[in-house]
C-alpha cells in the first residue's frame, strides 16, 4: 500500500515537472513570436499567470521528487513566494497601463480582446487566433475614458460600448461570422428591408433610413448615420453618439436573391452603460 | 538524477525572471494596428514575404541622404542606411498633416520632425471631432524599434504651425498654433525634460498674430517670431526664464531697412552673444528680396542691433 502510494507519489511529481516544462516552453516560445510577428496574449495578465502557475508546478515536483533538508525546502518557498508576489504586482501594475477588457463568446469559441493605453487614452480592438493569441486589428475611433461594456448579442456578434471622453456613448462591434455563404459581402441595412416588430419596439428599414419606434416615439436615423461592422450588426448614430445597434440573430438568413422570403430574427440593442439586454424583433411586413 | 532536476529548475527560474523583465517592459504599449498588419502572421509564410518584399523594393526616399523617409503607399517609412531596409512608422499619414495645412503632402511639414540618428520624432494630430483633437509626439530613440506616443495637449483646434526640436537628450520644445480666424490664432508652446515622455505648457506670450517661427537656444531662453501676411517689422518675443514671461525683444532697425526688413527668423547662439537673421518676409524685393539683415544680441535676446546685410548663401 505504502509503496503503490510512493509510486503515484512519484508519478504526479514527474507530470507536474513536465507540465512546468510545458509553461516554460510556451513562455519562450511567446517572447520570440511576439518579437517577430507582434502576436500578443489575448490578456496581457496571462503571462503573469502562466509564470505563476509554472513555478506552482515547478515548486510541487521538487518537493514530491526530491527529498529536501529543511533549508532547502525554506529557500524553495520563499522564491517561491516572492516569485508568485513580483508576478502579481507586476499584473496589477501592468493593467493599470494597458486595461484589457476580453470576454469570451457564449459557444465559447471567440474571444473579444480589447486593449486601452489609459494614459492616453487609446484603446485597440484586437483579432484573437487559436483562443489565446491575438493582433491589433483597428483602432477605436474616440479617445476612451476607460469604461467599457461588453455583451454578446449572438455567439459571433460582441458589442463593445464605451463611454469616449467627450462623454458620448459610442459602440464598436466585434463580428465573428456570417449569416450568407462566407463569400461576398452584403448590407445589413438591405437585407433587414421591411417592418420589423417586438413586444414595445418597431424597426422599419426603407429607402429613407432605419427607424425604430418606441412607445409610440419614432426616432429615423439616416443612412449616413448608420455604420456597418462586418456583415452582422449596424450602428444607427444622432449626434455622434451611438444609439441602437442592430444585430441579426443567428437564425437569420441572408439570401441572394430579393424575391425569397426573408428568415430569421434580429435583435435590438440600446448603447448604454447601464446593464441591458438586446430585444429580439421578428419580421412583419416588407414596406 | 536530482541534479538534474535541480539544474533544468534553476535554469527555468532564471530564464522566467529575464523573460518577465523584458515581457514588463515591453508591454506597456499597444501595438499599431498597422504595423501589426505590415507583419502579417498570414496562413501561409509565402504571401508574407509577397507582401513585404516589394515595399523594401519600391520605397524611394524623399531625399538621397542615409538618415531619411518616404511618404509612398499612404504610410511614413523612414531609413537609416538609404533605404535598403525601411521601417514603418506607427502613424497614419493624413495624422501628420492634419490641421490647417494646404500643402504638399509628398514630404513632411518642415520642422514638424526630427530624424537624427539618435531620435525619430513626429508630431501628429488625431480625433474625429473638433472638439477632441489632440496633439501628439511619436518617437523613437532606439532607431524605430520601439516606438512611444506622448500627448502634448487636447482638444486643440485645426493645428497650423508646428515645430519640434530637442536641444539635448532630455531636454526639448515644441511650438504650435492653431484656431485661426482671418489672421488671429493662439500659439503654445510646451517643453519636456524627460526626452519627451511629458510635456508642460509654457505661459503664453498672449500674442495673437500669426506666429512664423521660434524655438529655444537653451533650457531657459526661447524666442518666437511673428507676422507672416504682409508684416511691418519683425515682432519678436523672448523668454529668459523657460516661458514663465514673454516680453517683446527691441530691434533696433535702420532707418534705411524700415518696412525691408521684416521678419526675424530663430535667432542662434554664437560665442558669447546671439545673432538672428531679419528676413523680408514674402513679398519682398530689395536686392532681389533674398537679402537679410544680420543682428546681434548682447543681453541674451532683449535688444538687437544691426551688424550687416548678409547674401541668403552667407545666411546660410
Amino acid at each position: 500500500m505504502k509503496q503503490n502510494r510512493g509510486k503515484w507519489i512519484l508519478i504526479i511529481g514527474w507530470i507536474l515537472f513536465l507540465f512546468a516544462i510545458g509553461f516554460f516552453c510556451l513562455q519562450m516560445g511567446y517572447i520570440v513570436v511576439h518579437a517577430k510577428f507582434q502576436v500578443e496574449y489575448i490578456d496581457n495578465r496571462l503571462f503573469y499567470i502562466i509564470n505563476i502557475f509554472c513555478i506552482i508546478c515547478l515548486t510541487l515536483a521538487i518537493l514530491l521528487l526530491l527529498r529536501l533538508t529543511k533549508k532547502f525546502k525554506l529557500i524553495g518557498a520563499s522564491i517561491l513566494v516572492v516569485f508568485i508576489f513580483v508576478n502579481i504586482v507586476m499584473l496589477v501594475a501592468s493593467n493599470q497601463e494597458i486595461k484589457n477588457i476580453t470576454s469570451v463568446s457564449p459557444d465559447l469559441k471567440h474571444v473579444l480582446s480589447i486593449k486601452e493605453n489609459t494614459e492616453i487614452g487609446e484603446a485597440v480592438y484586437y483579432r484573437s487566433y487559436y483562443g489565446f493569441l491575438t493582433r491589433p486589428k483597428e483602432r477605436l475611433p474616440y479617445e476612451t475614458d476607460g469604461k467599457f461594456k461588453v455583451d454578446w448579442l449572438a455567439d459571433d456578434i460582441a458589442a463593445v460600448t464605451y463611454k469616449a471622453a467627450d462623454n458620448s456613448i459610442q459602440q464598436y462591434i466585434g463580428t465573428y461570422g456570417d449569416r450568407g455563404s462566407g463569400r461576398s459581402y452584403y448590407y445589413v441595412g438591405a437585407e433587414i428591408h421591411g417592418i420589423w416588430q417586438g413586444k414595445t419596439f418597431e424597426v422599419v428599414s426603407d429607402t429613407e433610413g432605419i427607424s425604430v419606434t418606441e412607445n409610440g416615439n419614432t426616432e429615423l436615423f439616416e443612412w449616413g448615420n448608420i455604420h456597418q461592422f462586418g456583415t452582422l450588426a449596424v450602428i444607427l448614430k444622432k449626434n455622434n453618439e451611438a444609439i441602437w445597434t442592430i444585430a441579426l440573430n443567428e437564425n437569420f438568413e441572408v439570401h441572394s436573391a430579393a424575391s425569397e422570403q426573408t428568415v430569421g430574427n434580429i435583435s435590438l440593442y440600446k448603447a448604454a452603460m447601464e446593464k441591458n439586454q438586446p430585444i429580439t424583433l421578428h419580421y412583419k411586413d416588407s414596406n | 538524477m536530482k541534479n538534474i532536476i535541480l539544474g533544468v529548475s534553476s535554469v527555468i527560474m532564471i530564464a522566467l525572471i529575464i523573460a518577465t523583465v523584458i515581457y514588463y517592459k515591453d508591454s506597456n504599449e499597444i501595438t499599431n494596428p498597422q504595423l501589426g498588419q505590415l507583419n502579417n502572421l498570414q496562413d501561409n509564410q509565402d504571401s508574407q514575404n509577397e507582401a513585404e518584399q516589394p515595399q523594401s523594393e519600391q520605397l524611394q526616399p524623399v531625399i538621397n541622404d542615409t538618415i531619411t523617409y518616404t511618404l509612398q503607399k499612404d504610410k511614413l517609412n523612414i531609413t537609416y542606411d538609404k533605404g535598403n531596409d525601411w521601417i514603418e512608422v506607427p502613424v497614419e499619414k493624413d495624422q501628420l498633416f492634419d490641421g490647417e495645412y494646404n500643402g504638399n503632402k509628398q514630404k513632411l511639414i518642415e520642422d514638424s520632425y526630427i530624424l537624427t540618428e539618435n531620435r525619430a520624432a513626429f508630431i501628429y494630430s488625431d480625433g474625429v471631432n473638433w472638439d477632441e483633437k489632440r496633439i501628439l509626439l511619436i518617437y523613437s530613440v532606439d532607431q524605430g524599434k520601439t516606438w512611444e506616443k506622448s500627448l502634448i495637449t487636447k482638444p486643440f483646434p485645426a493645428m497650423r504651425f508646428r515645430k519640434v526640436d530637442f536641444l539635448n537628450d532630455n531636454f526639448g520644445y515644441i511650438i504650435i498654433s492653431g484656431g485661426r480666424t482671418m489672421s488671429q490664432e493662439s500659439s503654445h508652446v510646451f517643453l519636456t525634460r524627460d526626452g519627451g515622455e511629458s510635456w508642460e505648457q509654457t505661459d503664453n506670450s498672449g500674442v495673437t498674430r500669426l506666429i512664423s517661427g521660434g524655438g529655444f537656444i537653451d533650457e531657459t531662453t526661447g524666442f518666437l517670431s511673428f507676422g507672416t501676411i504682409n508684416p511691418d517689422e519683425p515682432d519678436l518675443y523672448v523668454t529668459q526664464d523657460a516661458g514663465d514671461t514673454w516680453s517683446k525683444a527691441t530691434i533696433n532697425i535702420p532707418e534705411k531697412y524700415h518696412q525691408i526688413l521684416v521678419s526675424a527668423e530663430t535667432p542662434v547662439k554664437e560665442r558669447d552673444h546671439l545673432i538672428v537673421l531679419v528676413n523680408q518676409g514674402p513679398n519682398g524685393d530689395f536686392k532681389g528680396g533674398q537679402v537679410k539683415g544680420r543682428f546681434i544680441s548682447m543681453d541674451n535676446g532683449k535688444t538687437w542691433e544691426f551688424q550687416k546685410e548678409v547674401q541668403p548663401n552667407e545666411a546660410e
